[in-house]
């Protein structure tokens, strides 16, 4: 099926993070000095940084977390997305601290709730030559 | 209470709108309601042979003449919009109301963000009338929303909503389905209800009693459209946990205003409008350690803190209210975060039938962003205007002499939106 949806805006500084994705892995940043972890690029709050993002590496991640809040569209506000109501958009705190937005799949809408553990799932897009993270119940 | 030195320094001298309601309506209420004030200020949507640009300008020429002074008076001119949002650039016209009404200008520049317009276009202007730059300032912004999503062709594509389709760096969600910025602010909702039980209904009763104060405004788009409980339980569902009924209207529409010294203020025609206090807040800084936390309140305390300060008033002090509703959650949260009502019991405050008409806290009595006129904050900062000038008609609040105007907004980059709070206290000398 055509690839009808918004296409992402890959910026150069996110761009290993659109690498890894190809890869099926989950990259976070994640800080050399104290560990701990950004998305999407970040300079590391907690001192003093290298310049640009060089205090940050982008690292495994587990890929997982929670719903945080989440919205059910039923009527679709763009036509790419008229075939695909209901469907969930969430906030996700991973495991590791920052949060993410994505579509929750693989589940029924009336299923997802606030907390409920999910895990990335990839979809690759040959189409538009990226890989595109979904979210599942754990 | 000790009050900041430029509290009541300034005022607001003049104020010109035109607001866009559908054509037949309009008609309708011409007929129903010759020469009421508040259709002065009424044009019919859509604009056909006009676009935002000149909105603006016709609203800055209303308000200099309001003011009672001439365009060879205005030495200073700001033009306030939303800032980057997905798919709009910085400012959407190439053109300038100073350009088109020959103002002598020292300077005009724009700025904004999000629904952060009047207020960041105060803070700008007042850079340049304490320097001694300028002496009066002329703060305009519009839009042409409703022109815009009910274009044919843009209907017959499926589209609803505001139109603003592409994608620009830094912009997470589109890809996902975030098409509206209900995908944005209902989190808060589905948070709020989750962490402290806030019912449908509850919501409901901020969008009804909003609706009420609509019907008393024949401005507003949902003007003669009063709303029961079973409307909005009836109101689509488009974005659970939203309804039609909890989202903002969309509208054509321009606000402009003149700012000037008090002193100066006290010459023109019009009932002064003093700016008491100015307070912003920004969530960005802890926003992604803040987790779930952030989904439960604006950042309103330091904005709070500030213009409350400046202004030497509390809560209490307040007449009525103008808060930024382009969502019912905004309505409940702002009552929390201002210390109307604990957290967690704004939507039992509401319920209790609080800011509608006859209400203890009068709240967005023009009919608000959700029942009126989506103007940013323009639409509050004009009617905090009228309360304080008695011209408020059949909506007036008796007596009002402090009003609050908020704002709300930012870069839209999903997860990490809306990051700040504007607070603006207004009030008659």
């Amino acid at each position: 099926m055509a690839w009808t949806k918004p296409i992402p805006v890959v910026e150069k500084v996110m761009k290993p993070f659109w690498e890894g994705l190809k890869n099926h892995r989950f990259l976070l940043m994640k800080c050399n000095e104290c560990g701990a972890w950004y998305w999407p690029a970040t300079y590391c709050r907690n001192h003093r940084n290298k310049p640009f993002f060089g205090s940050l590496s982008w690292t495994d991640a587990s890929g997982q977390g929670k719903i945080i809040s989440f919205n059910v569209t039923r009527v679709a506000m763009r036509p790419a997305f008229k075939d695909e109501t209901p469907y969930v958009y969430a906030l996700i705190q991973l495991s590791e601290g920052p949060i993410i937005s994505s579509n929750i799949i693989n589940c029924p809408a009336e299923s997802v709730h606030i907390d409920m553990p999910v895990r990335v799932v990839y979809r690759d897009v040959a189409e538009i030559n990226l890989t595109i993270p979904y979210f599942e119940p754990l | 209470m000790e009050t900041h030195r430029l509290s009541g320094k300034y005022a607001i001298a003049g104020l010109g709108m035109v607001v866009g309601v559908p054509e037949k309506e309009l008609a309708k209420r011409k007929a129903d309601l010759p020469g009421h004030p508040m259709l002065e200020h009424a044009i019919p949507s859509p604009v056909l042979d006009l676009s935002a640009k000149d909105l603006e300008a016709e609203a800055a020429r209303r308000s200099i003449e309001d003011a009672g002074l001439s365009n060879q008076d205005i030495d200073g001119a700001v033009h306030v919009h939303g800032g980057p949002r997905s798919g709009r650039g910085v400012v959407e016209h190439m053109d300038a109301f100073p350009r088109m009404l020959g103002l002598p200008v020292n300077f005009y520049y724009h700025c904004g963000r999000g629904g952060g317009w009047g207020t960041i276009g105060i803070i700008t202007a007042l850079s340049f009338l304490e320097l001694g730059l300028a002496k009066y300032v002329v703060i305009a912004g519009s839009r042409e929303d409703w022109t815009r999503s009910h274009r044919r062709d843009v209907r017959e594509q499926g589209v609803r909503g505001q139109v603003n389709l592409a994608s620009v760096a830094g912009m997470w969600g589109p890809t996902f389905g975030r098409t509206a910025a209900a995908h944005d602010h209902s989190m808060f909702a589905t948070r709020h209800r989750h962490e402290y039980g806030t019912t449908e209904e509850q919501f409901g009763a901020g969008a009804i009693q909003v609706r009420a104060w609509a019907c008393k405004n024949p401005l507003a788009l949902m003007y003669g459209r009063p709303a029961t409980m079973e409307d909005y339980l009836a109101s689509p569902m488009y974005i659970a946990p939203y309804h039609l009924m909890d989202m903002a209207v969309t509208t054509d529409g321009a606000v402009a205003f003149v700012l000037t010294s008090i002193e100066r203020a006290r010459d023109c025609p019009k009932p002064p409008v003093a700016v008491l206090g100015i307070g912003y807040g920004d969530a960005q800084g802890g926003q992604w350690w803040e987790g779930a936390a952030h989904y439960t309140r604006l950042p309103v305390a330091k904005a709070k803190e500030a213009a409350f300060g400046q202004a030497g008033i509390a809560i209490q002090d307040i007449d009525v209210a103008q808060f930024y509703d382009c969502f019912t959650a905004e309505l409940i949260l702002q009552l929390e975060d201002y210390g109307w009502c604990a957290k967690g019991e704004g939507g039992a405050y509401i319920e209790a039938g609080h800011i509608g008409p006859g209400g203890a806290t009068p709240a967005n009595t023009s009919g608000g962003l959700l029942s009126a006129y989506h103007l940013a904050d323009m639409t509050g900062l004009s009617e905090a205007i009228f309360q304080l000038r008695g011209e408020a008609q059949e909506r007036q609040v008796p007596n009002a002499r402090i009003s609050l105007v908020t704002g709300h907004g930012g870069e839209v980059f999903a997860p990490g939106m809306c990051s700040i709070h504007t607070s603006l206290v207004l009030g008659r000398p």
